[in-house]
Protein backbone atom coordinates (compact mmCIF):
# COMPACT_ATOMS: atom_id res chain seq x y z
CA UNK A 1 0.00 0.00 0.00
CA UNK A 2 1.45 3.35 -1.07
CA UNK A 3 1.55 6.56 0.90
CA UNK A 4 -1.63 7.81 -0.78
CA UNK A 5 -3.40 4.56 -0.10
CA UNK A 6 -2.30 4.70 3.52
CA UNK A 7 -3.57 8.28 3.81
CA UNK A 8 -6.95 7.37 2.32
CA UNK A 9 -7.11 4.38 4.62
CA UNK A 10 -6.47 6.50 7.69
CA UNK A 11 -9.02 9.10 6.54
CA UNK A 12 -11.48 6.26 6.26
CA UNK A 13 -10.57 5.31 9.78
CA UNK A 14 -11.19 8.85 11.05
CA UNK A 15 -14.57 8.94 9.37
CA UNK A 16 -15.50 5.63 10.95
CA UNK A 17 -14.30 6.71 14.37
CA UNK A 18 -16.24 9.97 14.08
CA UNK A 19 -19.28 8.07 12.96
CA UNK A 20 -18.97 5.75 15.93
CA UNK A 21 -18.52 8.67 18.29
CA UNK A 22 -21.65 10.26 16.84
CA UNK A 23 -23.42 6.94 17.17
CA UNK A 24 -22.47 6.74 20.85
CA UNK A 25 -23.55 10.33 21.37
CA UNK A 26 -26.89 9.53 19.75
CA UNK A 27 -27.27 6.50 21.98
CA UNK A 28 -26.56 8.56 25.07
CA UNK A 29 -29.13 11.16 24.02
CA UNK A 30 -31.69 8.39 23.61
CA UNK A 31 -30.75 7.10 27.05
CA UNK A 32 -29.76 3.62 25.94
CA UNK A 33 -26.42 2.00 26.28
CA UNK A 34 -26.43 -0.81 23.78
CA UNK A 35 -23.20 0.45 22.30
CA UNK A 36 -21.47 -0.94 25.38
CA UNK A 37 -22.63 -4.45 24.58
CA UNK A 38 -20.24 -7.09 23.34
CA UNK A 39 -20.75 -9.85 20.86
CA UNK A 40 -23.10 -12.56 22.04
CA UNK A 41 -21.41 -14.80 24.60
CA UNK A 42 -23.40 -17.76 23.40
CA UNK A 43 -21.39 -20.93 23.06
CA UNK A 44 -22.48 -23.89 21.02
CA UNK A 45 -20.50 -26.32 23.10
CA UNK A 46 -20.04 -25.52 26.74
CA UNK A 47 -18.45 -27.39 29.59
CA UNK A 48 -19.94 -27.55 33.04
CA UNK A 49 -16.84 -27.72 35.20
CA UNK A 50 -15.47 -31.17 34.38
CA UNK A 51 -18.33 -32.30 32.18
CA UNK A 52 -17.38 -31.64 28.58
CA UNK A 53 -19.50 -32.39 25.55
CA UNK A 54 -18.09 -34.82 23.00
CA UNK A 55 -19.33 -34.08 19.52
CA UNK A 56 -18.21 -35.97 16.48
CA UNK A 57 -16.58 -33.89 13.79
CA UNK A 58 -19.12 -35.03 11.21
CA UNK A 59 -22.09 -33.94 13.29
CA UNK A 60 -23.90 -30.70 12.54
CA UNK A 61 -24.57 -28.42 15.45
CA UNK A 62 -26.36 -25.19 14.56
CA UNK A 63 -24.63 -22.06 15.88
CA UNK A 64 -27.64 -21.04 17.92
CA UNK A 65 -28.00 -24.46 19.55
CA UNK A 66 -26.38 -25.12 22.90
CA UNK A 67 -24.83 -28.36 23.99
CA UNK A 68 -23.95 -28.15 27.63
CA UNK A 69 -22.18 -30.62 29.93
CA UNK A 70 -22.02 -34.35 29.57
CA UNK A 71 -23.43 -34.82 26.08
CA UNK A 72 -22.24 -37.24 23.42
CA UNK A 73 -23.26 -36.67 19.84
CA UNK A 74 -22.41 -39.39 17.38
CA UNK A 75 -21.37 -39.35 13.76
CA UNK A 76 -23.70 -37.78 11.18
CA UNK A 77 -26.18 -36.48 13.75
CA UNK A 78 -27.66 -33.03 13.50
CA UNK A 79 -28.72 -30.62 16.21
CA UNK A 80 -30.77 -27.81 14.67
CA UNK A 81 -31.26 -24.13 15.43
CA UNK A 82 -32.22 -23.12 18.94
CA UNK A 83 -31.94 -26.61 20.45
CA UNK A 84 -30.75 -27.04 24.00
CA UNK A 85 -29.12 -30.28 25.13
CA UNK A 86 -28.33 -29.83 28.77
CA UNK A 87 -26.43 -32.71 30.35
CA UNK A 88 -25.55 -31.06 33.63
CA UNK A 89 -26.76 -33.46 36.32
CA UNK A 90 -26.59 -36.61 34.22
CA UNK A 91 -25.49 -37.70 30.77
CA UNK A 92 -27.11 -37.41 27.38
CA UNK A 93 -26.04 -39.61 24.53
CA UNK A 94 -27.20 -39.11 20.98
CA UNK A 95 -26.41 -41.90 18.53
CA UNK A 96 -25.35 -41.56 14.93
CA UNK A 97 -27.53 -40.30 12.09
CA UNK A 98 -30.04 -38.85 14.53
CA UNK A 99 -31.64 -35.46 14.06
CA UNK A 100 -32.99 -33.21 16.79
CA UNK A 101 -34.94 -30.43 15.15
CA UNK A 102 -35.32 -26.75 15.89
CA UNK A 103 -36.02 -25.39 19.38
CA UNK A 104 -36.11 -28.83 21.02
CA UNK A 105 -35.02 -29.36 24.58
CA UNK A 106 -33.26 -32.45 25.86
CA UNK A 107 -32.64 -32.56 29.56
CA UNK A 108 -31.89 -35.11 32.24
CA UNK A 109 -32.90 -35.85 35.80
CA UNK A 110 -30.55 -36.84 38.57
CA UNK A 111 -33.12 -39.28 39.84
CA UNK A 112 -36.89 -39.51 39.90
CA UNK A 113 -39.19 -40.17 42.89
CA UNK A 114 -38.45 -43.88 42.96
CA UNK A 115 -34.72 -43.15 42.91
CA UNK A 116 -34.09 -44.34 39.39
CA UNK A 117 -31.14 -42.66 37.67
CA UNK A 118 -32.29 -41.13 34.43
CA UNK A 119 -29.79 -40.23 31.76
CA UNK A 120 -31.30 -39.43 28.37
CA UNK A 121 -30.35 -41.89 25.69
CA UNK A 122 -31.26 -41.30 22.08
CA UNK A 123 -30.37 -44.08 19.67
CA UNK A 124 -29.29 -44.13 16.04
CA UNK A 125 -31.33 -42.72 13.13
CA UNK A 126 -33.93 -41.18 15.42
CA UNK A 127 -36.00 -38.20 14.27
CA UNK A 128 -37.01 -35.78 16.98
CA UNK A 129 -39.42 -33.16 15.65
CA UNK A 130 -39.43 -29.42 16.24
CA UNK A 131 -39.82 -28.03 19.77
CA UNK A 132 -40.08 -31.42 21.41
CA UNK A 133 -39.15 -31.81 25.06
CA UNK A 134 -37.29 -34.96 26.11
CA UNK A 135 -36.69 -35.21 29.81
CA UNK A 136 -34.76 -38.14 31.26
CA UNK A 137 -36.03 -40.69 28.77
CA UNK A 138 -34.79 -43.37 26.41
CA UNK A 139 -35.48 -43.28 22.70
CA UNK A 140 -34.29 -46.36 20.86
CA UNK A 141 -32.99 -46.70 17.29
CA UNK A 142 -35.15 -45.52 14.39
CA UNK A 143 -37.89 -44.13 16.59
CA UNK A 144 -39.82 -41.00 15.73
CA UNK A 145 -40.81 -38.28 18.16
CA UNK A 146 -43.29 -35.89 16.60
CA UNK A 147 -43.22 -32.13 16.68
CA UNK A 148 -44.06 -30.50 19.97
CA UNK A 149 -44.21 -33.80 21.85
CA UNK A 150 -43.22 -33.97 25.51
CA UNK A 151 -41.58 -37.09 26.93
CA UNK A 152 -41.36 -37.07 30.69
CA UNK A 153 -39.02 -38.90 33.07
CA UNK A 154 -38.49 -42.61 32.53
CA UNK A 155 -40.32 -42.83 29.23
CA UNK A 156 -38.99 -45.45 26.86
CA UNK A 157 -39.76 -45.26 23.17
CA UNK A 158 -38.84 -48.59 21.66
CA UNK A 159 -37.33 -49.26 18.27
CA UNK A 160 -39.53 -48.15 15.34
CA UNK A 161 -42.15 -46.63 17.64
CA UNK A 162 -43.72 -43.27 16.97
CA UNK A 163 -44.93 -40.48 19.23
CA UNK A 164 -47.48 -38.29 17.44
CA UNK A 165 -47.13 -34.52 17.27
CA UNK A 166 -48.19 -32.60 20.35
CA UNK A 167 -48.41 -35.71 22.52
CA UNK A 168 -47.63 -35.65 26.21
CA UNK A 169 -46.19 -38.97 27.35
CA UNK A 170 -46.54 -39.41 31.10
CA UNK A 171 -43.82 -40.68 33.44
CA UNK A 172 -42.51 -44.25 33.08
CA UNK A 173 -44.57 -45.04 30.01
CA UNK A 174 -43.21 -47.62 27.62
CA UNK A 175 -44.15 -47.20 23.99
CA UNK A 176 -43.77 -50.63 22.40
CA UNK A 177 -42.10 -51.38 19.12
CA UNK A 178 -44.03 -50.38 15.99
CA UNK A 179 -46.88 -48.46 17.68
CA UNK A 180 -48.14 -44.91 17.39
CA UNK A 181 -49.10 -43.06 20.56
CA UNK A 182 -50.67 -39.63 20.72
CA UNK A 183 -52.83 -37.21 22.70
CA UNK A 184 -52.61 -35.80 26.20
CA UNK A 185 -51.91 -38.05 28.09
CA UNK A 186 -50.56 -40.22 25.28
CA UNK A 187 -52.56 -43.32 24.42
CA UNK A 188 -52.15 -46.11 21.91
CA UNK A 189 -53.56 -45.01 18.56
CA UNK A 190 -52.62 -47.69 16.02
CA UNK A 191 -49.82 -49.85 14.66
CA UNK A 192 -47.26 -48.46 12.23
CA UNK A 193 -47.40 -49.73 8.68
CA UNK A 194 -44.29 -50.99 6.89
CA UNK A 195 -44.32 -47.87 4.72
CA UNK A 196 -44.19 -45.61 7.74
CA UNK A 197 -41.31 -47.58 9.21
CA UNK A 198 -39.42 -47.09 5.96
CA UNK A 199 -40.32 -43.40 6.08
CA UNK A 200 -38.73 -43.00 9.52
CA UNK A 201 -35.36 -44.31 8.40
CA UNK A 202 -35.65 -42.32 5.16
CA UNK A 203 -36.42 -39.12 7.07
CA UNK A 204 -33.33 -39.44 9.22
CA UNK A 205 -31.29 -39.96 6.07
CA UNK A 206 -32.82 -36.90 4.41
CA UNK A 207 -32.04 -34.85 7.46
CA UNK A 208 -28.44 -36.03 7.55
CA UNK A 209 -28.02 -34.79 3.99
CA UNK A 210 -29.77 -31.52 4.70
CA UNK A 211 -27.56 -30.99 7.72
CA UNK A 212 -24.47 -31.10 5.54
CA UNK A 213 -25.76 -28.17 3.47
CA UNK A 214 -26.41 -26.17 6.61
CA UNK A 215 -23.07 -27.14 8.14
CA UNK A 216 -21.23 -25.91 5.05
CA UNK A 217 -23.12 -22.62 5.10
CA UNK A 218 -22.66 -22.05 8.81
CA UNK A 219 -18.95 -22.85 8.75
CA UNK A 220 -18.46 -19.74 6.63
CA UNK A 221 -17.09 -16.75 8.47
CA UNK A 222 -18.36 -13.20 8.50
CA UNK A 223 -16.34 -12.39 5.40
CA UNK A 224 -18.01 -15.19 3.50
CA UNK A 225 -15.25 -17.76 3.09
CA UNK B 1 2.34 -19.05 37.97
CA UNK B 2 -1.40 -18.64 37.67
CA UNK B 3 -1.37 -19.70 34.05
CA UNK B 4 0.62 -22.85 34.76
CA UNK B 5 -1.81 -23.70 37.53
CA UNK B 6 -4.72 -23.19 35.18
CA UNK B 7 -3.05 -25.37 32.57
CA UNK B 8 -2.42 -28.16 35.04
CA UNK B 9 -5.99 -27.95 36.28
CA UNK B 10 -7.34 -28.15 32.75
CA UNK B 11 -5.12 -31.06 31.89
CA UNK B 12 -6.17 -33.01 34.96
CA UNK B 13 -9.79 -32.23 34.18
CA UNK B 14 -9.58 -33.52 30.64
CA UNK B 15 -7.89 -36.73 31.69
CA UNK B 16 -10.50 -37.31 34.37
CA UNK B 17 -13.36 -36.75 31.92
CA UNK B 18 -11.85 -39.16 29.43
CA UNK B 19 -11.65 -41.63 32.27
CA UNK B 20 -15.23 -41.08 33.35
CA UNK B 21 -16.52 -41.46 29.78
CA UNK B 22 -14.82 -44.82 29.59
CA UNK B 23 -16.23 -45.83 32.96
CA UNK B 24 -19.68 -44.62 31.97
CA UNK B 25 -19.78 -46.77 28.89
CA UNK B 26 -18.16 -49.69 30.60
CA UNK B 27 -20.71 -50.03 33.36
CA UNK B 28 -23.90 -48.97 31.68
CA UNK B 29 -24.94 -51.58 29.21
CA UNK B 30 -27.59 -49.55 27.48
CA UNK B 31 -29.42 -50.46 24.33
CA UNK B 32 -28.80 -47.23 22.51
CA UNK B 33 -25.15 -46.74 23.34
CA UNK B 34 -23.96 -48.73 20.36
CA UNK B 35 -20.47 -48.98 18.97
CA UNK B 36 -21.03 -45.86 16.84
CA UNK B 37 -21.67 -43.70 19.90
CA UNK B 38 -18.47 -44.89 21.51
CA UNK B 39 -16.28 -43.94 18.58
CA UNK B 40 -16.72 -40.20 18.67
CA UNK B 41 -13.94 -38.39 16.87
CA UNK B 42 -14.05 -34.79 18.02
CA UNK B 43 -13.33 -32.00 15.60
CA UNK B 44 -9.72 -30.84 15.51
CA UNK B 45 -10.55 -27.16 15.05
CA UNK B 46 -13.22 -27.07 17.69
CA UNK B 47 -12.35 -23.59 18.85
CA UNK B 48 -12.86 -22.14 15.41
CA UNK B 49 -16.03 -24.16 14.98
CA UNK B 50 -17.21 -23.16 18.40
CA UNK B 51 -17.18 -19.44 17.84
CA UNK B 52 -18.78 -19.24 14.43
CA UNK B 53 -21.36 -17.05 16.05
CA UNK B 54 -25.04 -17.05 15.47
CA UNK B 55 -26.37 -15.54 12.30
CA UNK B 56 -29.79 -14.18 11.55
CA UNK B 57 -29.81 -14.69 7.83
CA UNK B 58 -28.46 -17.93 6.48
CA UNK B 59 -28.46 -18.18 2.71
CA UNK B 60 -28.54 -21.72 1.40
CA UNK B 61 -27.20 -22.16 -2.10
CA UNK B 62 -28.91 -19.59 -4.30
CA UNK B 63 -31.69 -18.89 -1.80
CA UNK B 64 -31.35 -15.77 0.25
CA UNK B 65 -33.91 -14.95 2.94
CA UNK B 66 -35.66 -11.68 2.14
CA UNK B 67 -36.85 -9.22 4.73
CA UNK B 68 -38.90 -6.18 3.72
CA UNK B 69 -37.50 -2.82 4.74
CA UNK B 70 -40.14 -2.13 7.37
CA UNK B 71 -40.50 -5.65 8.72
CA UNK B 72 -39.15 -6.31 12.18
CA UNK B 73 -37.10 -9.44 12.72
CA UNK B 74 -35.62 -9.87 16.20
CA UNK B 75 -31.83 -10.28 16.41
CA UNK B 76 -31.78 -13.90 17.55
CA UNK B 77 -34.18 -15.22 14.94
CA UNK B 78 -32.85 -17.69 12.40
CA UNK B 79 -34.03 -17.30 8.82
CA UNK B 80 -32.59 -19.98 6.56
CA UNK B 81 -33.16 -20.53 2.86
CA UNK B 82 -36.30 -19.49 1.00
CA UNK B 83 -37.93 -17.23 3.55
CA UNK B 84 -39.73 -14.00 2.71
CA UNK B 85 -40.94 -11.61 5.36
CA UNK B 86 -43.23 -9.01 3.80
CA UNK B 87 -43.84 -5.39 4.73
CA UNK B 88 -45.08 -4.59 8.19
CA UNK B 89 -44.64 -8.16 9.40
CA UNK B 90 -42.76 -9.04 12.56
CA UNK B 91 -40.86 -12.10 13.72
CA UNK B 92 -40.11 -12.17 17.44
CA UNK B 93 -37.23 -13.45 19.51
CA UNK B 94 -36.10 -17.05 19.28
CA UNK B 95 -38.18 -17.99 16.27
CA UNK B 96 -36.76 -20.30 13.63
CA UNK B 97 -37.99 -20.04 10.04
CA UNK B 98 -36.29 -22.74 8.07
CA UNK B 99 -37.11 -22.73 4.37
CA UNK B 100 -34.55 -25.28 3.25
CA UNK B 101 -36.92 -27.72 1.58
CA UNK B 102 -39.68 -25.38 0.52
CA UNK B 103 -40.77 -21.76 0.60
CA UNK B 104 -41.93 -19.86 3.68
CA UNK B 105 -43.75 -16.55 3.42
CA UNK B 106 -44.92 -14.27 6.18
CA UNK B 107 -47.47 -11.90 4.69
CA UNK B 108 -48.24 -8.23 5.12
CA UNK B 109 -48.79 -7.14 8.74
CA UNK B 110 -48.61 -10.72 10.07
CA UNK B 111 -46.63 -11.61 13.13
CA UNK B 112 -44.81 -14.71 14.25
CA UNK B 113 -44.25 -14.57 17.98
CA UNK B 114 -41.57 -15.84 20.35
CA UNK B 115 -39.90 -19.21 19.83
CA UNK B 116 -42.09 -20.32 16.97
CA UNK B 117 -40.82 -22.84 14.47
CA UNK B 118 -41.87 -22.58 10.84
CA UNK B 119 -40.68 -25.28 8.54
CA UNK B 120 -41.71 -26.63 5.16
CA UNK B 121 -41.54 -30.23 4.02
CA UNK B 122 -40.79 -31.60 0.57
CA UNK B 123 -44.36 -32.56 -0.13
CA UNK B 124 -47.69 -32.43 1.63
CA UNK B 125 -50.26 -35.25 1.85
CA UNK B 126 -53.16 -33.15 0.54
CA UNK B 127 -51.65 -32.12 -2.76
CA UNK B 128 -51.65 -28.48 -1.74
CA UNK B 129 -48.31 -26.77 -2.28
CA UNK B 130 -45.97 -27.86 0.51
CA UNK B 131 -44.79 -24.35 1.19
CA UNK B 132 -45.69 -22.64 4.45
CA UNK B 133 -47.67 -19.61 3.51
CA UNK B 134 -48.93 -17.10 6.01
CA UNK B 135 -51.12 -14.46 4.47
CA UNK B 136 -51.82 -10.94 5.67
CA UNK B 137 -53.06 -9.98 9.17
CA UNK B 138 -52.30 -13.34 10.75
CA UNK B 139 -51.21 -13.64 14.37
CA UNK B 140 -49.17 -16.72 15.26
CA UNK B 141 -48.89 -17.15 19.04
CA UNK B 142 -45.70 -17.93 20.94
CA UNK B 143 -44.25 -21.47 20.87
CA UNK B 144 -46.36 -22.48 17.89
CA UNK B 145 -45.19 -24.88 15.30
CA UNK B 146 -46.17 -24.70 11.65
CA UNK B 147 -45.10 -27.24 9.13
CA UNK B 148 -46.07 -26.90 5.46
CA UNK B 149 -49.43 -25.35 6.21
CA UNK B 150 -51.44 -22.61 4.58
CA UNK B 151 -52.96 -19.86 6.64
CA UNK B 152 -55.36 -17.58 4.83
CA UNK B 153 -55.74 -13.87 5.65
CA UNK B 154 -56.96 -12.69 9.05
CA UNK B 155 -56.54 -15.68 11.34
CA UNK B 156 -55.31 -16.19 14.88
CA UNK B 157 -53.25 -19.22 15.84
CA UNK B 158 -53.08 -19.58 19.63
CA UNK B 159 -49.96 -20.12 21.65
CA UNK B 160 -48.30 -23.54 21.71
CA UNK B 161 -50.43 -24.87 18.86
CA UNK B 162 -49.12 -27.33 16.33
CA UNK B 163 -50.13 -27.38 12.67
CA UNK B 164 -48.98 -30.41 10.74
CA UNK B 165 -48.28 -30.93 7.03
CA UNK B 166 -50.92 -29.84 4.57
CA UNK B 167 -53.28 -28.28 7.08
CA UNK B 168 -55.27 -25.31 5.90
CA UNK B 169 -56.69 -22.58 8.07
CA UNK B 170 -59.27 -20.60 6.13
CA UNK B 171 -59.83 -16.90 6.46
CA UNK B 172 -61.40 -15.37 9.63
CA UNK B 173 -60.90 -18.43 11.85
CA UNK B 174 -59.28 -18.82 15.24
CA UNK B 175 -57.34 -21.73 16.72
CA UNK B 176 -57.26 -21.79 20.51
CA UNK B 177 -54.01 -22.08 22.47
CA UNK B 178 -52.54 -25.58 22.62
CA UNK B 179 -54.47 -27.05 19.74
CA UNK B 180 -52.98 -29.70 17.50
CA UNK B 181 -54.10 -29.81 13.87
CA UNK B 182 -53.41 -33.22 12.29
CA UNK B 183 -51.98 -33.54 8.75
CA UNK B 184 -54.33 -32.47 5.99
CA UNK B 185 -57.04 -30.97 8.24
CA UNK B 186 -59.00 -27.99 6.95
CA UNK B 187 -60.31 -25.41 9.41
CA UNK B 188 -63.28 -23.82 7.62
CA UNK B 189 -63.83 -20.10 7.50
CA UNK B 190 -65.23 -18.20 10.48
CA UNK B 191 -64.90 -21.00 13.06
CA UNK B 192 -63.21 -21.49 16.41
CA UNK B 193 -61.33 -24.75 16.90
CA UNK B 194 -59.49 -26.10 19.95
CA UNK B 195 -57.97 -29.22 21.53
CA UNK B 196 -55.62 -32.08 20.78
CA UNK B 197 -56.57 -33.13 18.11
CA UNK B 198 -58.35 -29.89 17.15
CA UNK B 199 -62.15 -30.01 17.20
CA UNK B 200 -64.85 -27.56 16.21
CA UNK B 201 -66.04 -25.41 19.13
CA UNK B 202 -68.34 -22.77 17.65
CA UNK B 203 -68.71 -20.31 14.83
CA UNK B 204 -67.36 -16.80 15.37
CA UNK B 205 -69.58 -13.77 15.52
CA UNK B 206 -69.12 -10.92 13.09
CA UNK B 207 -67.69 -8.69 15.84
CA UNK B 208 -65.03 -11.27 16.66
CA UNK B 209 -63.88 -11.58 13.06
CA UNK B 210 -63.52 -7.82 12.95
CA UNK B 211 -61.21 -7.99 15.96
CA UNK B 212 -58.72 -10.34 14.26
CA UNK B 213 -56.96 -7.82 11.99
CA UNK B 214 -57.01 -5.26 14.80
CA UNK B 215 -54.94 -7.59 16.99
CA UNK B 216 -52.41 -8.07 14.20
CA UNK B 217 -52.17 -4.33 13.69
CA UNK B 218 -51.74 -3.72 17.43
CA UNK B 219 -48.86 -6.21 17.62
CA UNK B 220 -47.21 -4.70 14.60
CA UNK B 221 -47.50 -1.21 16.04
CA UNK B 222 -45.65 -2.62 19.02
CA UNK B 223 -42.99 -4.04 16.70
CA UNK B 224 -42.42 -0.56 15.30
CA UNK B 225 -41.24 0.60 18.72
CA UNK B 226 -38.76 -2.29 18.76
CA UNK B 227 -37.73 -1.50 15.23
CA UNK B 228 -36.57 1.98 16.22
CA UNK B 229 -34.13 0.43 18.72
CA UNK B 230 -32.01 -0.98 15.93
CA UNK B 231 -29.90 0.86 13.43
CA UNK B 232 -30.43 -0.21 9.83
CA UNK B 233 -26.98 -1.73 9.79
CA UNK B 234 -25.54 -3.63 12.71
CA UNK B 235 -22.26 -2.61 14.28
CA UNK B 236 -21.30 -6.18 15.17
CA UNK B 237 -18.59 -6.14 12.53
CA UNK B 238 -16.72 -3.65 14.72
CA UNK B 239 -16.60 -6.20 17.51
CA UNK B 240 -15.40 -8.83 15.09
CA UNK B 241 -12.60 -6.59 13.94
CA UNK B 242 -11.67 -5.91 17.54
CA UNK B 243 -11.52 -9.63 18.25
CA UNK B 244 -9.46 -10.22 15.14
CA UNK B 245 -6.96 -7.61 16.25
CA UNK B 246 -6.84 -9.05 19.74
CA UNK B 247 -6.18 -12.55 18.49
CA UNK B 248 -3.66 -11.33 15.94
CA UNK B 249 -5.58 -12.53 12.90
CA UNK B 250 -4.55 -10.65 9.78
CA UNK B 251 -7.50 -9.63 7.65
Amino acid sequence: MGTLGRAIYSVGFWIRETGQALDRLGCRLQGNYYFQEQLSRHRTLMNVFDKAPAVDKDAFVAPSASIIGNVHVGRGSSIWYGCVLRGDVNSISVGSGTNIQDNSLVHVAKSNLSGKVLPTIIGDNVTVGHSAVLHGCTVEDEAFVGAGATLLDGVCVEKNAMVAAGALVRQNTRIPCGEVWGGNPAKFLRKLTEEEKAFISQSSLNYANLAQVHAAENAKGFDGN
Amino acid sequence: MATTLARIARKSLTTSTAFSIKRHFGTEAVAAATASTKSITPSADRVKWDYRGQRKIIPLGQWLPKIAVDAYVAPNVVLAGQVTVYDGASVWNGAVLRGDLNKITVGFCSNVQERCVLHAAWNSPTGLPAETSIERYVTIGAYSLLRSCTIEPECIIGQHSILMEGSLVETHSILEAGSVVPPGRRIPTGELWAGNPAKFVRTLTHEETLEIPKLAVAINDLSKTYFTEFLPYSTVYLEVEKLKNKLGIIV
